[in-house]
């Protein structure tokens, strides 16, 4: 049985859909508004801005995030800047052309109309922002500042300093607290979201638990919004923080959402390399940092563990350079990303476990003097100094790609709605606006897109379509409340019981699934290699039900958490797994060894695979199914990149 | 409209208090060590004369008198609800806190103001109690200043200081009063927000030539007094 | 996973806080652990001294991190008697066994302040900064349409000065190290970044006499100036900020023409 995917994308030619939605939508009059409740989970860039605008609106919001504070979110980390079509450098940038980059960028994987609408409201953010006070970079005019990004050829990207995810995130999260003042919005720090409850089909509630006090609450309302971000954690190692996790958006799929191509993950190619097996977290550095270092390892394998500084030069292979010499050092994300492991798995990769390759500075010293690099990159190489106790101005650094950001997430239609209605996602907990791959500086900026200026409309739009049923009120006291709680309490139960019994820890198993995802369902797949993973996992989850190491109690216990995530992040795996067989084509972040050009470069299929993979979740264990929503694409033509 | 109680019982309106009533003081004590200026005359006729001056302002040195005694008190009285605040914030302490150096000012010195401030004030109530209430007229502590009959304070000063406890008392006491202005000076400026960034270090730097000028310029009068007088007795 | 012969390891000896709740007796336990690498960070120490408790079947260590990367704040932990460690400008995820000398006995604590309750272990509530930015610490704009963003001009030193301020990761080092555990520090940046942008010019004064009061009755001590909490920030942030919060509360306090509601939730416009 086929679940009919239905976009819900409006008339109208593409730039004036959005338009058009608003001009048609159902709104709530005033009056009513303080009679619905909207539940927001998380308060990242996407979930602090979805709550305070709907509390805006005169709803009464329950914000919740794992947390002490809603401003610990990982929106923070984001360093380098935001997108946005302002023009202000007129340097020929437009809303179409930040639009038509996006779908590029994402290989032709995205919806036509969400990217369009993410490009559109771009603009808008950056007001949004200024008036918040959030201090921006400028020119000594006073004006805004621009920077380019990731190989963009107009400059459209606002920063501040290296911590443009951080002062975002704090003008959503200055916004929020206004509201929580004012009492629209309560907050509900310390929990984790652990079911979403469905009433009559529609999604009234949702169960959580205060990780402090251990205590399992009921919470109704009378729309959900996740915005719980990405699930680049089931790598293990990645440079998501480590309390990103998949749970919420997971046993949201597990009640029925639909989860929108989980193979598509983005690889960073600068990051430092993995030091040890103690490790729980790798550091990104800036991409910029390819713009004056070259990548190379040693021609022979013999060379490797030699002092990189006695390897003459014709002993170096810069293989990015020899590879694609118009664009060279610095070629896209993820073909950097792949070249290293290619190198690698041959077996020239350095550093003391050979995952890793140089990031070498001698030229440009050499060429502009260090103190020129250093007034580039200073803050750079002091961190990564800092981190790996080795001084770059004088010897190469060492990288390898990590895992930073995932495209896929639960499937949703044009207004941001799941298949469950009445239960939202936006931020990086869905999948809508980046394909296959993302571009640098647009993460942030869908974000608060979705919550700002996508959610407080489709919202608004659903409970004025729902009136009637919504609202008769749901109340906690309902059945479907006490059988969510039920089974949530009784999988935490069984963890605990099942916990004492065993011999593997949480960080053990979850240290196996990352190795087997990363190697497996990482840069490279292949169809043995992912039938493997899927063996593999089995095996793991098998090994998590059976021999699980838990100690302490229900109380706050950090290690309880990591088990109820690694959980859903196994599953997570098995599911990436199968969407990646699935999915026989190479685009964006997803590459299938199968599908290659003769001389190495992803191939698409877009006769085959121009569609979104949407998949059902059919209890533990059982093989998930497979749906699809086709991409229509109206105003761009599909073409093939090349970085020759 | 945030009414004045309000205002000066927030922690920030306590160190309002605390700035300006310090900022006075320091204000009087330079003052007063240019009065005793006159102690270093080598006779007793420049002191008692700018004694007698002083007293013949008559109702306003009584006025500026109660003035003083109350900015003292003000300054005692917020400095303990400063420190019994800070305890309070901090119910359990610390095993061992360490300071972390670099822009830190703490010091031994600027963590204990509260202690420093204490010995001062038991140095202010036997200061006060030996100079200001101490021998009077009455009790034939007389000099005759250009023909008139006034106090001889002079006298009672040389007779304090040419006994070593008295010296010894006087001399630790003013190196605490500098060990309290070290901080305390710049500590002031920073409480009121009267400074920048450009000032900041001037002014810090400055507290530590105010401590310095008013410590040693008070403590070397009674060192001037015994190695000068005690010889020769006080006759 | 792979070999870490070149590596260098030390012996340490710790000494961590234990409390299982908020009104429990705390005490502190101490632990061994062999082989340390040296170019392990603070927290995967931790992580280690973690499995090893767990494998004991004894009840884990609580400690917070989240980005471990020195920007969400979330790491909190005072080592030797310092807030997030020896190193400055550092929060502790930052910090590296390097740092420590083979056979160190090594004390942490959680932070300590009446404001910041222990939940568990290492683990303590900073929710009152929370509360503190709830009372004021937003310019008012709402999600909507607002003048363009260049149509304010902001002089670039401005501009940086506000993000030197608006730096701050909301950790609590401030308070920690601060003698009187003063939250003035986390205060005064806020309301200096505010205070310098054209965009926080409207709801000024409300902001800084609001969040003072909310500041004041979470329990924070009051500043004594000493800069313990400029040199235990992660992010540098300077005391010049508690003196722009002395001057902004001074004037509001004092200004005749301050007539919001300043009780009431949603007073101001």
């Amino acid at each position: 049985m086929s679940i009919e995917l239905n976009p819900g994308i409006p008339e109208g030619p593409l730039s004036q859909k959005w338009d058009h939605y608003k001009a048609n939508m159902k709104l709530v009059n005033p009056a009513n508004k303080r009679k619905y409740s909207v539940i927001v989970v998380g308060t990242g860039l996407a979930g602090a801005s979805a709550a305070a605008s709907l509390a805006e609106l005169g709803y009464q919001v329950k914000s919740f995030c794992t947390h002490d504070s809603a401003r610990r979110a990982h929106s923070i980390a984001a360093q380098g800047g935001i997108n946005a079509a302002k023009s202000y450098p007129n340097d020929g940038d437009s809303v179409w052309r930040l639009f038509y980059d996006t779908i590029k960028g994402g290989d032709y994987r995205a919806r036509e109309a969400n990217v369009y609408r993410l490009a559109q409201n771009s603009t808008s953010i950056i007001d949004q922002c200024v008036s918040q006070g959030v201090p921006f970079a400028r020119e000594y005019s006073g004006e805004l500042a621009n920077r380019s990004f990731g190989g963009a050829q107009v400059s459209r990207t606002f920063y501040a300093r290296g911590q443009t995810g951080q002062q975002l995130l704090l003008g959503a999260y200055s916004q929020l607290m206004k509201e929580v003042d004012k009492g629209k919005v309560t907050l509900f720090p310390y929990r984790e979201m652990l079911d979403v409850v469905m009433v009559d089909g529609k999604a009234r509630g949702i169960i959580t638990r205060n990780v402090t006090t251990g205590e399992i609450e009921r919470h109704a309302a009378d729309a959900v919004v996740l915005a719980t971000g990405g699930y680049g954690r089931v790598y293990f190692l990645s440079t998501n923080a480590m309390n990103s996790n998949v749970t919420a958006i997971w046993r949201a799929h597990r009640r029925g959402a639909l989860f929108g191509n989980p193979c598509y993950v983005q690889i960073h190619p600068t990051c430092i390399p993995v030091s040890g097996s103690y490790q729980a977290k790798l550091t990104l550095m800036s991409e910029s940092l390819r713009n004056d270092g070259r990548v190379w390892v040693p021609k022979k394998k013999e060379d490797c563990k030699k002092d990189p500084s006695t390897i003459p030069d014709e002993d170096r292979d810069y293989y990015l350079e020899r590879k694609y010499p118009s664009f060279g050092n610095l070629a896209p994300r993820d073909i950097a990303s792949r070249a290293a492991k290619e190198v690698c798995d041959e077996g020239r990769g350095v550093g003391e476990s050979g995952l890793a390759v140089y990031l070498d500075f001698r030229d440009a010293i050499k060429r502009d003097s260090e103190a020129v690099i250093r007034e580039r990159y200073g803050n750079l190489f002091d961190m990564y100094h800092e981190i790996t106790n080795e001084n770059p101005y004088r010897a190469p650094m060492r990288i390898y790609p990590a895992v930073h950001y995932t495209m896929g997430g639960l499937w949703v239609d044009y207004s941001l709605q799941t298949t469950l209605p009445g239960l939202f996602a936006a931020g990086e907990a869905n999948f809508s606006d980046h394909g296959a791959n993302r571009l640098g500086a647009s993460a942030l900026m869908q974000g608060l897109s979705d919550g700002y200026f996508v959610l407080p409309y489709t919202v608004t739009n659903y409970l004025g379509t729902h009136a009637q049923e919504l609202l008769k009120k749901v109340d906690v006291s309902h059945a479907a409340f006490d059988s969510a709680e039920n089974e949530v309490r009784a999988e935490i139960d069984r963890m605990l019981e099942n916990g004492k019994k065993g011999k593997r820890t949480v960080t053990e198993i979850y240290r196996d699934l990352g190795k087997v995802v990363w190697e497996k369902i990482g840069m490279a797949r292949s169809e043995q290699g992912l039938k493997e993973a899927l063996a593999e996992i089995e095996k793991l989850q098998k090994d998590f039900d059976t021999d699980l190491l838990l100690t302490g109690d229900s109380k706050l216990n950090k290690n309880l958490e990591m088990a109820g995530r690694l959980r859903d992040l196994l599953e997570l795996g098995a599911l990436m797994a199968r969407d990646a067989l699935e999915r026989k084509e190479s685009c964006g972040g997803h590459f299938r060894v199968e599908s290659q050009t003769p001389d190495g470069e992803a191939q698409r299929d877009d006769e085959n695979f121009a569609h979104v993979a949407a998949w059902e979740y059919k209890g533990k264990g059982q093989v998930p199914a497979r749906h699809q929503e086709k991409l229509v694409y109206e105003n761009v033509k599909l073409s093939v990149r090349s970085y020759k | 409209m945030v009414p004045l109680s309000r205002l000066f019982s927030s922690t920030l309106g306590r160190k309002y208090l605390m700035g300006a009533s310090g900022m006075a003081l320091v204000l009087f004590l330079v003052v007063h060590l240019l009065g005793n200026l006159t102690l270093y005359a080598g006779s007793g006729e420049a002191m008692n004369t700018y004694a007698a001056r002083l007293h013949a302002l008559g109702p306003a040195l009584v006025a500026l008198e109660v003035g003083l005694a109350l900015t003292i008190l003000l300054h005692i009285v917020t400095a303990f609800q400063v420190t019994y605040s800070a305890k309070a914030a901090r119910p359990v302490d610390y095993e061992n806190a360490k300071t972390k150096g670099g822009p830190s000012k703490s010091t031994t010195g600027s963590r204990n103001m509260i202690w420093t401030g204490v010995v001062l004030g038991v140095f202010l109530i036997v200061h006060v109690a030996q100079f200001r209430f101490g021998p009077t007229m009455e009790d034939g502590y007389t000099a005759s200043v250009s023909g008139v009959m006034v106090h001889d304070i002079y006298r009672v000063v040389v007779e304090a200081f040419t006994q070593l406890k008295w010296v010894a008392f006087y001399v630790a006491s003013m190196l605490f009063l500098g060990f309290h202005l070290r901080h305390g000076y710049w500590s002031a400026f920073q409480s009121l927000g009267i400074i920048n960034p450009r000032w900041s270090k001037p002014i810090y730097a400055m507290g530590m030539a105010i401590a310095l000028l008013l410590a040693f310029g008070f403590l070397f009068i009674p060192i001037y007094i015994y190695a000068t007088q005690s010889g020769g007795g006080n006759a | 996973m792979m070999s870490t012969s070149k590596s260098k390891t030390i012996h340490i000896r710790l000494r961590v806080w234990r409390q299982e709740s908020r009104d429990a007796q705390g005490f502190f336990e101490e632990h061994e652990l062999k082989n340390v690498l040296v170019d392990m960070s603070f927290l995967e120490m931790l992580d280690v001294l973690n499995e090893q408790i767990i494998k004991s079947g004894k009840r884990p260590l609580e400690y917070e991190s989240d980005c471990r990367e020195g920007i969400c704040g979330t790491c909190s932990l005072m080592v030797q008697g310092q807030a997030h460690g020896p190193i400055r400008g550092a929060t502790t995820c930052q910090l590296y066994m390097r740092s420590f000398v083979d056979g160190e006995t090594i004390t942490i604590e959680p932070w300590r302040a009446k404001a910041f309750p222990v939940v568990r272990d290492l683990v303590t509530d900073r929710r009152a900064f929370d509360r503190i930015q709830m009372a004021g610490g937003y310019t008012g704009a709402k999600t909507g349409p607002h003048a363009d963003a260049n149509a304010i001009l902001i002089p670039k030193d401005l501009a940086d000065r506000a993000m030197d301020a608006a730096a701050c990761i909301g950790c609590g080092a401030c308070v920690a190290a601060c003698p009187n555990a003063s939250a003035s520090l986390f205060t005064s940046a806020k309301v200096t970044q505010l205070a310098l942008l054209p965009q926080g010019q409207a709801d000024r004064k409300r902001r800084v006499i609001r969040m003072v009061d909310q500041m004041d009755k979470e329990g924070f001590g009051s500043c004594s100036n000493l800069q313990e909490c400029e040199a235990a920030c992660p992010k540098k942030i300077s005391i010049q900020n508690i003196a722009i919060l002395k001057q902004e509360y001074l004037k509001a306090a004092l200004a005749a023409d301050f007539r919001a509601g300043m009780g009431s939730a949603d007073g101001g416009a």
